[in-house]
Formats: C-alpha cells, structure tokens, sequence
C-alpha cells in the first residue's frame, strides 16, 4: 500500500475517530459496495479550533437503510436518518453522515452530495440542536461539511485517527513543508513536513522527575512546538541524579520551573504551559484536554486514573511510561522492566488493563496531609535509576515521532513494549479491553467531550 | 472551585437515605469531591461512647475510587481492650479520629456505593 501523506495539524474544526470504529467506517463504506452510516460525536476545545470527538458509529444496512436516492445516486434511507438525529438530539452529540469516494489522496463532496445536505441539514440541524454534517473519505483523504446550529457552515480541516502511525486525513495532501536548516539532519528522516507536524503539535508531560525531565528534553530539542508542563513537586537534593541538566542550585524549586528552564535552553522558541498543580486539579485538566498527546511519567493512581479518563472522553492518545524494581524488604531484587504503554482511545485502557487500584485511588485523592496516614501499606522510596528511566523514556518519545510522521511499518501496531534488561528480554503486550468499561467503550465516556463535563 | 459531578451528588443523596434520620454534613474538599460526616451513628454497646459520627471523602474519583478510608470520632472499648488491626488513631479534618482500613476487593463501582459502604463500616465496627 502507498505510504500516506503527512499532513501537519492544521487549523479550524476537526474531528477525531477512534482507531476501532475508524476500521468498522472504513471496512464498512470503502468496501466494494457503496454503503453508508453515521458518526455520533461529543464536542472539545481543541489546541488550534473546535475538536468533533467520534462516540459511536451506526451502520446503514445495505438495501434497507442505504437505497438508490430520489436524486440520482445512493443515499441514507429517510427512517435510519430520523432515528440517527434524533439519537444525536437526545444525547446532545453531533450527527455525521459518512461514505467514500473512490480515489487516493484527494476527496472532495460531489454536486449531488452538496445538493443533498443543502435540502436536507438546515431542517436536520433543527431537530438535533446539534451540529450536523458529512464526511466523505477516501483510504487516505476526508473532507468534511458541517452545519452549526447557528446557522454558519463549516468545512472540515482535518480527520484525525490516533492509531499505530497517527492518521491526519485532508481534502488533499498538505503542500510542501518548509525546510528548517536547525533540524536538517533529523528533517532528513522525518521529512520536511514531518518537522513541520512537530512544530505544530501540543503535547503534555505529566509528572517532571526522573522520566519526565528526559522526556521534556528530548521532546524539545525534537522542535515540538509547545508543551504543558504538569508537576506540583519541588526538587530534592535526592532527585539531583536522575533529573537531567539539573544542579544544586535547583533543589527547592519547583520541578516546573527547572523543566521550563531546560526546554527554552533545548529549543527558545518551544512555547511552555507550566502548571504547578496535581494532574487531577482542574487547572491541570483543562489544559491537558487541548493537547494532541500526553505523557504520563507521574507514579500514582490519580494520575493514571485523570490521564486514562483523558485518553478516553477527549480522545487525546496517551503513552504510559514507569519503571518498575521489584525489591524484598531483604534486598532480593526480582525481575526489572520499564513499560511503554499506549493508551489509544477506545482500545482497551489503563482500568481495562488493571494497571489503576480502586483503593489506592482513593488514598491518592486525599489532600497531602492526610494521605500518608491513610495508606494502607506504608509507602517507602521506590529505587530509580537514571539509565532504566531512560530506557523507557527513549522508547516513548520514539514511538511517538514515529507515529506522527507516520513511520511504523504496521498501522495496527498498538502494542505496549515491556523491556526486562536484568535477562535483556523486550516483549510486545497487546492492549485488552473489557466490554463494559466504563471509560473505553461507546457505553462508557468515550469520546463525550466536554458534554461528559471536566474535571470528569 | 468546581462543583461535584452528578455521580457525587447521587452518591451523597443515598448517604442521606441510608442514614435517615440523622444530621448529614457534606463540605467540598476542593479538588471536586466532598467530605461528609454522618452524626450519631450507633455502633454498639462494645465502645464508649456508643453513639459517634462517620466521616469519609467521595472524591473526585468516584464511583472509580473505593472510599477509603473511613473516620469515627475517638472510642474506647468498654472491655478496656485495645482496637484491632485496622483501626488507629488519626486527625481527619482537624479534629481527633480513628481511622477504620477496610478496602473492598474486586470492588464493583456499580455496586459499591458510598451508602452501602459505610453502612458496611458501621457494621462492621459494631461487630467488633
Ligand atoms: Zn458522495
Ligand atoms: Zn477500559
């Protein structure tokens, strides 16, 4: 298959498709029959305009909800359209209607199409309420029109599907990047509009000590153009070893501060969000919510919990990352591994996966006075070693280069990958996923945006 | 300050079910939870006094979040013998407390409510 273009963020309303009903969609309508359905979305503020947030999707049955239309071509039956908006209407989600083109890299809506949604959107967009539109795709391509209710209409900048390589589809393929002689060498692999994608991306480093101050490093020395530092702690003269270009002068300030500081020297044009607070304060959230990735290098359930109901209901792909030294009381120590888990919308999550404890979250959630008396194992420091964090730190941030610019080789590669470096092991872990999750399914909070309320 | 969730205030409703009767007090902690305190909860004739409050966080967490741990004000047994394992003594919310470790395992977040808990607690407490 021809390698698809990289398309950097672009501005203005977007809608992002989890990776599991992207391939139901795409299964569905780019298969050799010409068939239909419809999107349910939530609705988020997102980093550059307003972000359509896929929940669910609703296929037409070929023959019953998908027949020859009145005006020539095949359309969506007059029922299966009432049901879907009145659906949309009920649960305040966006209606869009969805089928493909034939082509490759360029789609775009036909005469008939357009004519169809003028008869037929401003009285749809009067029953929902909601916004309301069309997509149209190709394998490589989406071009979208949408109809607010206010009345304005909208065109669609861009499809987004968080998967193994991160998926920005446009009406045509972006035009050529413009070259930045800073990053040649590295612009030399990822292209040219693959810099040009770092430069426009919003990301998130959540938890800013041993694993964090790596990742915030080699984040902004790659040229990603702005990142929300997340952290409340201040620096111990015992984080000193771990934490990179940090000195003595630093301990006592706060781990924000010396992360800023290391950015602008890496990168002084990287744009910096430094928020001092604990990930679930709602400061914290709001910012994490416009982001177009997150790192998660904090310890604790609570930040697992937040960051994971992030992934979820905004849509906001995730990579997990921790370093785990089993050690005995007696100094036995037992197999080390550092993970690189990620966290995708919609495909399994951290709950799905036990990696958060009900009751741990619970203890995490108490103000800082209490929460040491409330444990229910008392809490001795973990050992942490500079070269195991950036072991999985590099993993990390090379997955995630990798995955913008569009460089895995398997599109459906969303493995975890566990390194165990005592017996040099490095193993692939599927993502599982509960049915009934309440935060990873269409029945749970998937994709309800600010509809589903933040803090969450 | 935010406002709790839905899930919160439902929650803190089936508190005043469960407990009717009695004087609920329900402060925002903050960050999106509350705290409550149930007065006047019975827990037997095995304590001095036998009649205390029950105090715990909903936080922002929940119904993902267990509720733990849980806060009676300070008893003494009336066999003079000391608490168990998975009680002692703390401060909660600036006042004297015991603190009561009782988590839930294979805990079911539609099913666990903070109401049943708590009555779970007082049960428990007066069962000792
Ligand atoms: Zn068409
Ligand atoms: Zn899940």
């Amino acid at each position: 298959m021809a390698r698809r273009p990289v398309n950097p963020p672009a501005t203005g309303w977007s809608l992002t498709i989890p990776p599991k009903i992207w391939d139901r969609l795409s299964d569905h309508v780019l298969g050799s029959a010409a068939r239909g359905a419809v999107l349910l979305a939530g609705l988020a503020d997102g980093p550059r305009g307003p972000r359509l947030l896929a929940r669910e999707l609703i296929l037409a049955d070929e023959g019953r909800d998908y027949i020859p239309g009145e005006f020539g071509h095949r359309a969506l039956a007059p029922t299966f359209v009432r049901d879907a908006v009145i659906r949309a209407r009920d649960e305040g989600l966006a209606y869009i209607a969805a089928h493909a083109h034939l082509g490759l890299d360029h789609v775009g809506f036909s005469e008939i199409d357009l004519a169809s949604h003028e008869r037929g959107y401003p009285s749809l967009s009067q029953i929902s309420g909601q916004v309301v539109g069309a997509l149209v795709i190709t394998d490589h391509a989406a071009a979208g029109d949408l109809w607010l209710p206010d009345g304005r209409r909208e065109e669609l900048a861009e499809t987004i599907i968080p998967t193994g390589n991160l998926l920005r589809l446009r009406s045509q393929p972006a035009e050529e990047g413009r070259p930045d002689s800073l990053h040649d060498r590295q612009a030399r692999l990822l292209g040219d509009l693959g810099q040009e994608t770092l430069r426009r991306l919003r990301v998130a480093v959540v938890g800013l000590g041993g694993v964090g101050s790596i990742l915030v490093e080699e984040l902004a020395r790659l040229g990603v153009g702005e990142l929300v530092l997340i952290d409340d702690e201040t620096v111990e003269e015992t984080n000193l070893p771990r934490l990179v270009a940090s000195g003595r002068e630093d301990i006592g300030r706060l781990k924000t501060e010396v992360a800023a500081r290391n950015a602008r020297r890496a990168n002084p044009d990287v744009r910096l969000i430094e928020i001092a607070r604990r990930v679930e304060r709602p400061e914290s959230l709001e910012e994490l919510v416009r982001c177009d990735w997150i790192f998660l290098a904090a310890d604790g359930d609570a930040a697992r919990h937040w960051v994971n109901g992030t992934v979820q209901q905004y849509l906001v792909p995730a990579t997990q990352v921790g370093v785990k030294v089993p050690l005995t009381p007696q100094g036995d120590v037992g197999q080390i591994h550092t993970a690189t888990r990620l966290v995708l919308p919609g495909s399994g999550c951290l709950w799905c996966s036990r990696l958060i404890d009900p009751t741990r979250l619970a203890v995490d959630m108490h103000p800082a006075g209490e929460r040491d008396a409330a444990q229910y194992v008392p809490g001795v420091p973990a050992p942490s070693v500079i070269t195991l964090n950036t072991l999985a730190a590099g993993e990390a941030v090379n997955h995630f280069v990798f995955a913008v610019v569009g460089l895995h080789d398997e599109e459906n590669d969303h493995a975890s990958v566990i390194h165990r470096p005592r017996t040099r092991q490095r193993d692939l872990q599927e993502p599982r996923q509960d049915p009934t999750c309440r935060w990873c399914t269409s029945t749970g909070r998937l994709g309800l945006g600010r509809k589903g309320s933040t803090p969450f | 300050m935010t406002s709790p969730t839905p899930a919160i205030a439902e929650a803190v409703e089936a508190v005043r079910a469960q407990f009717a009767g009695h004087p609920v007090e329900v402060v925002p902690d903050g960050s999106g939870g509350v705290y409550v305190v149930v007065e006047q909860v019975e827990i037997g004739a095995a304590y001095v006094p036998s009649m205390t409050w029950l105090g715990f966080q909903i936080s922002a967490a929940y119904p993902d979040a267990d509720i733990y741990p849980h806060y009676v004000g300070p008893l003494t047994r009336t066999d003079g013998g000391a608490h168990g394992q998975a009680i002692q003594s703390v401060t909660w919310q600036d006042k004297p407390a015991l603190q009561i470790s009782r988590r839930s395992n294979r805990r079911d977040p539609n099913i666990d409510s903070a109401a049943l808990k708590a009555e779970r607690i007082r049960k428990w407490l007066a069962d000792q």
